[in-house]
């Protein structure tokens, strides 16, 4: 059976396949935009956040803006966090994994010309803290450290070298293109007279805290400085504790918070005291709604899509049943009837694809205009396509079956 | 023939009883989904205050002593400008009472606490304004009376509260007499308010654009707050002196551009008036020269000033598109099921067309078929609609709890679910009512 057929019995009764020719176009389009959506918000979600999660108990909300912190009363925090029954290591901190409210926002641009905005995480020992995989170079040395505070003391960096900088493996490759890393310069893009930075450390993973830009290969444009907290207006600790007395740990430090800052926070404000585990549910919480409702649109086109196929194959296969008992009975098997109706639906569908990827890209680039989201690559056109023909031919087969049953008999009947 | 023809449309809905609840649930799905996303951007982008907003401005003075701020971020970080003013030039702008009704407003927190320390509402958002605010933004007083213009100037320590705060605290609505502590300093209630909570908060948008759970429980003067040692808790930028001198992240308005200024301008006359009274007023700064700033001042009304703030969000855009989207799908779906079942009946039709009836007539059937499942749809739809709005308020992000229905956009389903009706219809009747009479009689 030539392909000729097939279009000849199209052109002839074009309503029909035009009409699941369209169904499938915008199908297609909402599909695979709605599919490239769940992927942005899947990736921070399936990122390795790099950080010892289990063993993690986060502070924050620490702020103080009439009245910044003393560098005393920041080390006593400190101090008083590794006295905790339960507690292997605590420092103040910076920008901190899953902690939103503290970003810092840097700039690096390598030797070869690459520009990247990363978050910086600041604090004496976080490598150890956070319980970070050092795969490259080593950790800061207690010499390098200098003072940072926001709106207290804060050291600039004007003398005595660049900073030294520990960055991750995916910054390595992106910055340094394979080459050497270690003691290699980063500057700062914005500002020609700062010192930059020297790699002295590469880690393996370590997730941002800015989630939203954790998508296309962004997740770990995270690095760590040479900073020690100081007196400052806000302020975050990290606490690494036996993952045993996790519990008892959590209640502890709670406590140290509470005696040692309780009287120093104005009203209205109020520490954060809590695990690792749910700082990330409570920071994917957007991201999960989000999944949901894509999920429920991705469903709902599935379905409504499906329902039309095989409502109009089932009506066409109905209106054609004389034709089908001619055939049978001028020799065609029950799989060539069968094949015929796949083969015609894969023809229309993939017209309808070949329209809807045209559709999916201009309805991405409204997506673009109106609403931050990055260009969906050409590569992700062939999975709504995909999806798309193996929903076709899954709902035609029904009425494509009840077709290759129609006996050779028919063709007799009603003449 | 109309009503023979609704008869006969109604007749098919029976007809095929099976593709009539497909229908009917497609178009359902459609509806809900688009009526569901487009409800929640009616809400969030609804006029705050209808019949006052068109009047009231937003006036903004740049007088701040310090270079410009121009940090390019390569990770999007942007700092927010809420366009607020020092408390030298609010002053100023109050004193000169250019514009019919102007108010100070800033959002302050603060415990409030009876005066015999027995009740007690921590970390509450209070309001720090001027006397206008209450005549000029339709609050409406329920007992006692609002502050006046002279009590501003005299930094008299006196509060309006809300009914809600009023029980709360007193166990009464009238708590009009009654004291309340603000950090160190008692204030006398003078007059009692009912809530006032205008989504979006457009005067106050550092403290939240939208709130399921109320606005601010109590008004004071701006005056009388400041010098209880209340402070507005961010600004949009401090004088540089200041700033080196001191801390980053401060907001006291003697230094620091923390206080909004909103005017009442009823005429077009009165607006560019006081745009110019403005542009005249920044221009007059001698001590802005040196920091490399032109003299800047704007004016906003409430949707310039809506719409620069970015104050609906892009996913709500977005799923409406998407939602669009799906409707569109389904509608297709739709017409292809009905012109399968219209098609069926060719028999029927040309019976119809070879006793005389007109092609006008047997379009109009189909077409009112076609009306007929959507509006059933609509009707399901309507349930439908409810549930998604009630999953949309259980996402708990700070507007999602205002997603609701309203009359108009009920109508609005209606409109829309016939619209699709006729939409869906108009090629299926159409290729219905072009049966051949002839032919299909003889087949039958």
């Amino acid at each position: 059976m030539s392909i000729r057929i097939l279009f000849s019995t199209l052109r002839r009764h074009s309503m029909m396949p035009a009409l699941v020719l369209l169904q499938v176009a915008v199908a297609c389009a909402i599909l695979c935009n709605v599919l490239f959506l769940v992927w942005q918000q899947l990736q921070p979600m399936l990122a390795p956040s790099g950080v010892a999660g289990n063993q993690l108990i986060l502070v924050d909300q620490l702020a103080s803006p009439q009245r910044a912190f003393t560098t005393a009363e920041v080390r006593g925090g400190e101090v008083a966090l590794h006295e905790v029954p339960g507690v292997r290591a605590a420092t103040a901190a910076f920008g901190l994994p899953m902690v939103g409210s503290n970003l810092m926002d840097i700039a690096l641009q390598g030797p070869n010309g690459v520009k990247v905005g990363v978050n910086g995480y600041l604090g004496a020992g976080l490598i150890d803290v956070l319980g970070l995989q050092l795969v490259a170079g080593r950790d800061f040395l207690p010499s390098e450290y200098r003072d940072f505070g926001i709106g207290g003391t804060h050291e600039k960096w004007s003398a005595g070298g660049p900073q030294p900088i520990i960055i991750t493996q995916t910054l390595a490759k992106r910055l340094f293109a394979n080459g050497r890393v270690l003691g290699q310069l980063l500057t700062d893009p914005s500002d020609k007279n700062d010192l930059g930075y020297q790699v002295v450390g590469v880690v393996r993973h370590l997730l941002r805290n800015q989630l939203g830009l954790a998508t296309n290969g962004r997740a770990d444009d995270t690095v760590l400085l040479a900073r020690r907290i100081a007196s400052t207006s806000t302020l975050s600790y990290a606490v690494r504790v036996d993952p045993a007395l996790r519990k008892a740990a959590i209640r502890g430090v709670r406590k140290v918070i509470q005696q040692h800052f309780g009287a120093l926070l104005p009203t209205g404000i109020t520490a954060r005291v809590s695990s690792y585990s749910s700082r990330r549910e409570a920071a994917f919480k957007s991201q999960r709604a989000a999944l949901g409702l894509f999920a429920g649109i991705t469903l709902a086109v599935v379905v409504v899509t499906a329902i039309g196929i095989m409502g109009l194959t089932g009506f066409w296969v109905q209106k054609r049943t004389r034709q089908i008992g001619i055939r049978r009975a001028l020799g065609a098997r029950r799989a060539d009837i069968l094949r015929y109706f796949l083969a015609e639906n894969a023809l229309i569908v993939s017209i309808g694809v070949a329209i809807g990827m045209a559709l999916a890209l201009l309805g991405n680039a409204l997506l673009m205009h109106y609403y931050e989201l990055s260009r969906l690559p050409w590569s992700w056109l062939p999975v709504g396509a995909v999806v798309m023909l193996l929903l076709g031919q899954l709902a035609v087969l029904g009425p494509a079956l009840r077709a290759a049953a129609v006996p050779p008999v028919v063709a007799t009947r009603s003449v | 023939m109309f009503r023979y023809n609704l008869e006969l449309a109604l007749r098919g809905l029976r007809g095929f009883p099976k593709s009539t609840v497909l229908v009917v649930l497609t178009v359902a799905l459609g509806l809900s989904a688009c009526m569901t996303t487009l409800a929640l951007l009616h809400v969030l982008s609804a006029d705050p205050l209808p019949g006052r907003s068109e009047h009231l401005y937003l006036a903004w003075v740049d007088t701040v002593l310090a270079k410009p701020f121009n940090y390019q971020s390569l990770n999007g970080v942007t700092q927010a400008n809420y366009r607020r003013i020092k408390l030298a030039d609010a002053q100023a702008l109050l004193a000169a009472h250019r514009a019919v009704r102007q108010a100070v407003v800033a959002d302050m927190a603060a415990d409030e606490i009876s005066a015999d320390g027995k009740h007690a509402q921590r970390s509450q958002l209070i309001l720090a304004t001027s006397a206008d605010f209450v005549p000029m933004f339709g609050v409406a007083l329920r007992y006692g009376r609002n502050w006046t213009a002279a009590e501003d100037a005299a930094h008299a320590p006196v509060v309006l509260i809300d009914t809600e705060l009023a029980q709360k605290l007193f166990g009464t609505v009238n708590a009009v007499g009654r004291r309340v502590r603000l950090r160190n300093t008692l204030f006398q209630v003078v007059g009692v308010i009912a809530p006032y909570a205008p989504q979006p908060h457009f005067y106050g948008l550092d403290s939240g654009v939208f709130s399921s759970d109320g606005g601010e429980n109590l008004y004071l003067p701006y005056t009388a707050a400041l010098d209880a040692g209340l402070s507005p808790r961010r600004a949009d930028g401090c004088d540089a002196s200041y700033k080196t001198a001191s801390r980053l992240g401060l907001s006291d308005p003697t230094h620091c551009a923390s206080l909004g200024f909103w005017v009442q301008l009823d005429t077009p006359q009165q607006v560019a008036a006081y745009r110019s009274y403005l542009t005249h007023y920044v221009e007059q700064q001698k001590a802005l020269s040196g920091f490399g700033k032109p003299a800047t001042s704007q004016l906003f009304s409430v949707a310039q000033w809506l719409k620069l703030q970015h104050v609906v969000p892009d996913s709500v855009r977005l799923n409406v598109g998407l939602a669009g989207a799906f409707l569109l799908l389904c509608m297709l779906n739709v017409a292809g099921l009905l012109a399968a079942r219209f098609l069926h009946r060719s028999g029927e039709t040309g019976i119809r067309r070879a006793l005389g009836a007109p092609r006008r007539a047997v379009f109009q059937q189909y077409l009112l078929e076609a009306a007929a499942v959507s509006m059933l749809g609509g009707v399901l739809a309507l349930p439908l609609t409810l549930l998604g709005l009630w999953i949309l308020r259980r996402q708990g992000s700070d507007f999602s709890g205002l997603a609701r229905l309203d009359p108009l956009m009920f109508g609005g389903l209606f409109a829309m679910a016939l619209l699709v009706g006729v939409l869906v219809g108009l090629l299926p009747a159409w290729r219905a009512s072009a049966v051949e009479p002839a032919l299909q009689v003889k087949s039958a």
